[in-house]
């Protein structure tokens, strides 16, 4: 585990639902398997944006520390809130500065763009290459339970109600076939309607 | 100067399997790869072993062949001994592990789930790993997709993290019918074949029961 | 050598005054009068093109600049100043905005990045204020249409309607009485044009006027059709016959 995307673990999935969009992560963070905290959130919000950031945790606090800088400067001279779709090429170009010597980061951005009322997610490789999804979006050490977990579990315009039982059974039943993925789950559910609910989710602490 | 490297990346897509109270089934995609080549896109990896079992060992291919042929002599070799008694699923399971621990320091790079009916009736999955340590479970995938399959069977067949609305206790495990054991084989290949580029073609599917054996196929995306 | 002029050579007088600023506002008020009308479709950029003589090429001449698809500015002042700043604002609205957000930048973010460079020139070492005055049109989804002024000192206004240079004092005047809230863009260019008229010794023609809207998208001026919500520019030069066409009419 010389990989440091893979040292500290930890995983995040966003979904769209009708009118509404979920991202949600895992708590844990380790030092290769032993886990050292139950509670190191992985989402982070700004203004109505919501940005998952997983891989190492140093850089994951850095980067989301410097993307609220820039972010609330954003707001600050434009006196606007920054859309969900210009928070993304942000934070790609951001990841894209540091071509040749990146942060080892998985981020994801969610949101609902406040003039369309679009839902909108978006993940990023460490460099800054964007993909648009219509349904979601996974990154971390868990990525390919989640995507056999999402790609099985997920259905075109779910409900507030129905997106929240998605994407926690699909970031839940991936965090336990993953050893370095787990201890406890957040989810976010944003509204079309500005409605942001955030949950805890207990989960195995093995 | 390179050396020879008795494995090869040649495989099966993925196979997975499920236990029924009165039934078993084994299902496996029928892409045959090697690296991101498509060597074949009609390639069973289902084995009948006769005696009402069957086995997919996903790896390289080459021993995932020599393991069944090792396992039919077994098989033969146990008739021409007992009489012709059928060789029973748990017996069969122990003669895979004799065999796969036989080798162990030259192992067949294989991952085999064996299925067929127990001896009280029920629906039998055993899973093994490239040495021999096996065990019986109510589900199993292995191969390429096995990351993606895994949990969802756990989600699905075993009802992990799903609690019971009523009690909100843990979600009781009851046996699953057939039908939806199916239903939840083909929702999970197509999941898997969206993301696994190895994994693909069509989708095979043995079903076992007290009455026999119905064999089923199911278009998975071809790209 | 360098050193030795490193220092501001705009310095406050004893009475609190900037006089290198006001210099420069001298420059401006000196210059060939520009004007800009605000509708609520639109906005018009206007100005005069001077020609000293009967050998220069004009078509080849323009003073009225695009600084992003939707947003272009006009002059009154010295030219080559003027040039300095567009590079700036161009280069700007690129490097420190769209390769950021994948969006152009808008109106007043625009016209900030410009009043800046031009106010650092007022506090620099070793250089001289911009000898321009700027009129900036743009549309940006948020704020829609928006029309500024920037003076050498770095100051911005916002405005509805207003005029720089040589005669823009009697110009802000006429604009006073003729601008309304309810102005459609092609009434803004008739404005413009009698505002002008006012000041233009001689015969005014589509070829002694410039004139730049930034009204609807123009999506003939993208090179390629059937692409869904892809927008052409909003801001467009008028051509000498479009600006005649609309004289004859006067």
């Amino acid at each position: 585990m010389s990989n440091p995307s893979e040292i500290n673990g930890g995983s995040a999935v966003a979904m769209i639902g009708k009118d509404c969009v979920a991202i949600a992560c895992d708590l844990r963070l380790g030092l290769q398997s032993v886990t050292v905290s139950g509670d190191f959130e992985k989402i982070f919000q700004y203004g109505g944006n919501f940005v998952a950031f997983t891989g190492l945790a140093t850089d994951v606090q850095t980067v989301s520390t410097e993307l609220r800088q820039k972010h609330a400067l954003y707001e600050m001279v434009e006196e606007r809130s920054m859309e969900p779709n210009t928070a993304a090429h942000l934070v790609s170009s951001m990841l894209y500065s540091r071509r040749f010597a990146p942060w080892f980061v998985g981020p994801l951005v969610a949101g609902i763009n406040s003039t369309t009322g679009e839902p909108y997610v978006c993940s990023f490789d460490s460099i800054g290459s964007m993909d648009v999804s219509h349904d979601f979006v996974v990154t971390g050490t868990a990525t390919n339970q989640l995507y056999g977990m999402a790609e099985s579990l997920y259905e075109k315009d779910m409900s507030p109600e129905q997106l929240f039982e998605t994407i926690s059974q699909t970031l839940l039943c991936a965090a336990d076939r993953d050893a370095i993925t787990g201890s406890g789950g957040l989810v976010y559910v944003i509204e079309k309607n500005g409605k942001v609910t955030k949950k805890l989710l207990k989960s195995r602490q093995d | 100067m390179s050396r020879f490297n008795p494995y090869g990346d040649s495989s099966g897509g993925s196979s997975l399997a499920i236990a029924g109270a009165d039934f078993a089934i084994l299902a496996g995609d029928t892409r045959h790869s090697t690296g991101f080549s498509i060597d074949s896109r009609d390639q069973s990896q289902i084995a009948d072993l006769g005696d009402g079992l069957f086995l997919t060992s996903n790896g390289f291919s080459a021993d995932a062949k020599q393991l069944v042929d090792d396992l039919r002599t077994q098989i033969k070799w146990y008739h021409h001994n007992n009489n012709d008694h059928k060789l029973s699923i748990s017996a069969a399971a122990r003669t895979t592990m004799m065999l796969l621990y036989g080798k162990r320091f030259f192992p067949y790079y294989v991952n085999p789930i064996m299925i067929g009916m127990a001896d009280d009736g029920t629906g039998a999955v055993y899973s093994f790993d490239p040495l021999g340590s096996y065990d019986r479970e109510p589900s199993r995938a292995a191969g390429h997709a096995s990351e993606l399959l895994m949990p969802f069977l756990d989600n699905q067949v075993t009802f992990a993290n799903q609690l019971d609305p009523q009690t909100g206790e843990p979600r009781k495990r009851l046996d699953l019918d057939l039908q939806t054991a199916v239903d939840l084989v083909k929702d999970a290949f197509t999941g898997a074949a969206e993301r696994q580029v190895q994994v693909g073609d069509t989708l095979e599917i043995v079903i076992l029961t007290k009455d026999g054996v119905d064999r089923q196929y199911y278009d998975l995306r071809r790209d | 050598m360098a050193d030795r002029y490193s220092f501001s050579l705009t310095t406050f007088s004893p009475n609190g005054k900037l006089i290198q600023i006001e210099y420069a506002l001298q420059a401006v008020n000196a210059g060939v009068t520009s004007v800009g009308i605000k509708a609520q479709n639109g906005v018009v950029l206007a100005t005069e093109k001077k020609v000293m003589s009967q050998l220069v090429d004009g078509d080849s001449l323009t003073k009225i600049s695009q600084i992003t698809p939707d947003v272009g500015m006009v002059y009154s002042g010295m030219g080559p100043d003027f040039r300095v700043l567009v590079d700036k604002a161009r280069k700007n609205a690129h490097s420190n905005y769209k390769m950021i957000y994948q969006e152009y930048p808008p109106t007043r973010v625009v016209v900030q990045d410009i009043a800046r460079t031009v106010q650092e020139a007022t506090q620099a070492g070793g250089v001289r204020p911009y000898g321009v005055s700027l009129l900036v049109a743009g549309y940006d989804d948020n704020h829609k249409f928006g029309l500024y002024q920037i003076d050498p000192s770095g100051s911005y206004y916002p405005w509805k309607a207003t005029a720089i240079g040589k005669g823009s004092s009697s110009a802000k005047t006429f604009l006073e009485k003729r601008w309304n809230e309810e102005l459609e863009l092609e009434d803004a260019i008739h404005i413009t044009l009698l505002t002008l008229k006012e000041s233009i010794e001689g015969e005014m023609t589509g070829d002694n006027v410039e004139i730049c809207v930034v009204g609807l998208p123009n999506d003939d001026m993208l090179g390629f059709e059937g692409v869904p919500n892809v927008q052409g520019p909003r801001f467009r030069t008028l051509s000498s016959q479009e600006i005649q066409d609309r004289l004859d009419s006067l």
